[in-house]
C-alpha cells in the first residue's frame, strides 16, 4: 500500500458532537471511531444531519458541543492543520463558473502551496483521473453538465493528495455512468493510496457497494453502526416480501401475520417478513393471509438489504429522492419505493 | 501574500471576462465629468475661484466612480457564496484574509485604472495638474485608498447579506455622502447652514479638498494631511467590518 503525503494519523474521531441551528438540533451526539485507510458509509435519509456533520468534520462549521479530531487534529482548534490533511468534495459543488478547469485545479493546486510548474502538471493528471482531460480546454465550468461538475470538484478535492478524503453524497443526481465512475475512482483511491474515505449517501446500494463500515445516521443521531454484512445479518437471515394491492391491504396482513411471522416491517404497499428459513414459512403465511380473506399480490424470498436494516432501525423506509435529477436525467441505484 | 496575489488575479481576470460588471460605471463617472463640467464651469469665474472647473469637478467623477465600483468586491464575494466557491476557498489553508482581500484588493485595482482613464479624458480636455506629475500620482493614491474603503464596506454588507440586491442597494446609499458636501460649489458660496454642517462631517468632503488642492492649487501639506487621515481612517474602518462579518461568515453558514 503506497502512502500518501502527509501520511501519519489517517482517522476520524467524533465524541458527543452537537450542533444546533436555533431550535433545530441537526447533530444529536455523534460518536465516532473511524481508522484510517478505510472507506466509511455515512448513511441517512435527507435533513438527517449528514452534512452538517461533514461541515464540522471538515472545519466549516463549530460544533455546539463536543470533540472532533481529524488526521489526529483537534478540528475546532488545529483547523488548518485539518484542512492540509484532507480533500472535501461538497454536496453543492464550489465551482467558479468563469474560470475554466485548468484555472480551478492550478489556484486550487497553488493555494495548498505548490509551485506553479507543478500545479499545472497536477491539474493536467487529474483532468485524465476524472475524465475531462478531452473536453475543451476554454471551456469554463459553468457550461460544464451536472456530471462533469462532480467530477472536476471531486478532481479539486485531490490537488494535494489528500490522506482523508470527505465526499458528501458524491453522486446524488448523476447518471448511472458518472456514478459508476465515482464508484470506480473511490475505490482505486482507497486501494492505491490507503486514502480514508468518509462518504454521506442517502442510496443504501452505494453504502453497500463501497463501505467497510457503514453508520446510518437519523435526525441527528446514529442509530446503528457496523460492517454491512453485520448490519444484515442482525436483521435476519432471509426476508419474504409479500406485495399487497394497497397499504390498507399490507396493513390487515401486517395483524393477521403477527402470529406466524413476529418479526415484520410495512412498508407502504409491501409488507416484510424476517425468518431464519423462509422457504418452511411460506405455506403458512398464504393459508393465514386467506383465512383472512386478504389477496396476495406478489411474493418474493430474498437475502435481507440495508434497506431491512434502515427500516429496522428507523421504523421508516429511506425515501430515495426522485426529483434532484442531475442535468442527464436520472436514475436511482436503489429502487424506487412509489 | 502569496494567496492574496493569487486571488486578487483571479478576481481581475473574472472582471476581464465580465467586462459589463464594470462598463456603466466607467460610462457614469465620464458623463459627470462632461456634463457638470460643461453646465456649471461659469462657476469658474465667481470671484475668489482658483484653478479650472474641470480640476473642480474631477474629483466628485473619482469619488462617485468609487461609490459605484465599490459594489464589484461585494458582488463577487455574494457571486462566491452563492455558487459554493468561497466554501470551496475556505477548505483550503489560505488564510480568511485573503479571501476577503482578494475582490476587495481587485475591486479596487479595477476603480484605479477606471480613475486613470477619466483623468486622461480630463487631461485631453485642457486639465493641468498644478501640482505636476506628482500631484496626479497622488490622486491615483488616494483614488486606491478610497476604493479600499467602499470595498471593504461592499464587502461587509456581502458578507451579512449574502444578498445581491441587499449589497448593492447599502453601496448606493453612500451616493448622497458625495452631494452633501461642497460639490459643485466651493465652500464660500454655500449659504445653506445645515449643508455645511453635513460637509463637514462627511469624509468626502475631505477626500474633495485634498484632490483639488492638489488638481488646482498645488501642494497643500494640511490638506493633504486630513485627506489621506479621513481616507485611511475609513478604510480601516470598513475593514475591520469587513474582517468581522467574515468570521461570522466563514463558520456559520
Amino acid at each position: 500500500m503506497a502512502t500518501t503525503p502527509g501520511g501519519g494519523d489517517r482517522s476520524i474521531t467524533a465524541e458527543s458532537l452537537h450542533r444546533d441551528f436555533g431550535e433545530l438540533r441537526a447533530v444529536d451526539g455523534v460518536d465516532l471511531e473511524v481508522p484510517g485507510g478505510q472507506i466509511f458509509g455515512f448513511l441517512g435519509p435527507n435533513g438527517a444531519g449528514k452534512s452538517t456533520l461533514v461541515k464540522i468534520l471538515t472545519t466549516i462549521l463549530n460544533a455546539t458541543s463536543g470533540r472532533a479530531t481529524v488526521a489526529g487534529y483537534d478540528v475546532a482548534r488545529q483547523g488548518g492543520k485539518v484542512r492540509e490533511a484532507i480533500g472535501v468534495a461538497l454536496q453543492d459543488v464550489g465551482l467558479d463558473p468563469l474560470m475554466t478547469a485548468r484555472e480551478l485545479l492550478m489556484l486550487q493546486s497553488e493555494l495548498f502551496g505548490t509551485p506553479r510548474d507543478e500545479a499545472r502538471k497536477t491539474a493536467e493528471r487529474l483532468l485524465v483521473t476524472v475524465g475531462l482531460d478531452d473536453v475543451d480546454p476554454k471551456k469554463r465550468a459553468g457550461a460544464y453538465s451536472g456530471g462533469m461538475k462532480r467530477r472536476l470538484d471531486l478532481a479539486l478535492a485531490l490537488v494535494h493528495d489528500p490522506s482523508i478524503l470527505f465526499l458528501d453524497e458524491p453522486t446524488t443526481g448523476l447518471d448511472p455512468a458518472s456514478r459508476a465512475a465515482i464508484w470506480e475512482e473511490v475505490r482505486r483511491l482507497n486501494d492505491e493510496f490507503g486514502m480514508t474515505i468518509f462518504l454521506t449517501t442517502q442510496y443504501l446500494e452505494e453504502a453497500d457497494r463501497l463501505a467497510d463500515q457503514i453508520a446510518i445516521i437519523n435526525r441527528g443521531r446514529i442509530v446503528a453502526q457496523g460492517t454491512p454484512s453485520d448490519l444484515k445479518r442482525d436483521v435476519g437471515n432471509e426476508v419474504v416480501e409479500l406485495q399487497f394491492g394497497s397499504s390498507d391491504e399490507a396493513g390487515s396482513a401486517d395483524q393477521a401475520l403477527a402470529t406466524v411471522a413476529p418479526d415484520r416491517q410495512q412498508s407502504n404497499r409491501e409488507l416484510r417478513l424476517y425468518f431464519e428459513r423462509a422457504a418452511e414459512n411460506v405455506p403458512e403465511l398464504v393459508r393465514a393471509l386467506d383465512g383472512a380473506g386478504i389477496r396476495l399480490q406478489g411474493l418474493t424470498i430474498e437475502q435481507p438489504s440495508l434497506d431491512d436494516v434502515f427500516l429496522r432501525v428507523t421504523g421508516e423506509a429511506l425515501e430515495h429522492e426522485v426529483d434532484e435529477a442531475g442535468d442527464e436525467g436520472f436514475a436511482s441505484p436503489a429502487e424506487v419505493t412509489p | 501574500m502569496n494567496d492574496t496575489l493569487l486571488l486578487i488575479g483571479r478576481s481581475l481576470r473574472n472582471t476581464l471576462r465580465e467586462p459589463l460588471t464594470v462598463l456603466p460605471n466607467i460610462a457614469i463617472s465620464v458623463f459627470f465629468l462632461f456634463v457638470y463640467n460643461s453646465g456649471l464651469s461659469s462657476v469658474a469665474e465667481l470671484p475668489g475661484f482658483q484653478g479650472t472647473y474641470l480640476g473642480f469637478i474631477l474629483p466628485v467623477a473619482i469619488v462617485s466612480a468609487a461609490v459605484g465600483g465599490a459594489g464589484l468586491a461585494g458582488q463577487t464575494l455574494i457571486k462566491d457564496i452563492d455558487n459554493g466557491y468561497f466554501t470551496k476557498l475556505l477548505l483550503t489553508p489560505t488564510r480568511r484574509l485573503a479571501v476577503i482581500w482578494g475582490p476587495m484588493i481587485a475591486s479596487a485595482i479595477v476603480l484605479t485604472a477606471q480613475v486613470v482613464l477619466v483623468m486622461l479624458i480630463a487631461l485631453a480636455l485642457g486639465l493641468k495638474v498644478a501640482a505636476g506629475p506628482a500631484g496626479f500620482a497622488l490622486v491615483v493614491v488616494l483614488a486606491f485608498l478610497w476604493g479600499m474603503a467602499f470595498a471593504g464596506y461592499a464587502a461587509f454588507m456581502a458578507l451579512k447579506t449574502k444578498n445581491a440586491a441587499a449589497a448593492q442597494a447599502a453601496t448606493f446609499a453612500f451616493f448622497p455622502l458625495i452631494f452633501l458636501s461642497y460639490t459643485f460649489v466651493p465652500k464660500e458660496y454655500v449659504t445653506a447652514g445645515w449643508l455645511k454642517v453635513a460637509a463637514t462631517i462627511n469624509p468626502t468632503t475631505y477626500v474633495f479638498d485634498s484632490m483639488r488642492s492638489l488638481l488646482n492649487t498645488g501642494w497643500d501639506w494640511t490638506s493633504l494631511l486630513v485627506g489621506f487621515g479621513v481616507t485611511f481612517g475609513f478604510a480601516t474602518a470598513t475593514g475591520i467590518m469587513a474582517l468581522w462579518a467574515a468570521r461570522g461568515a466563514t463558520k456559520m453558514s
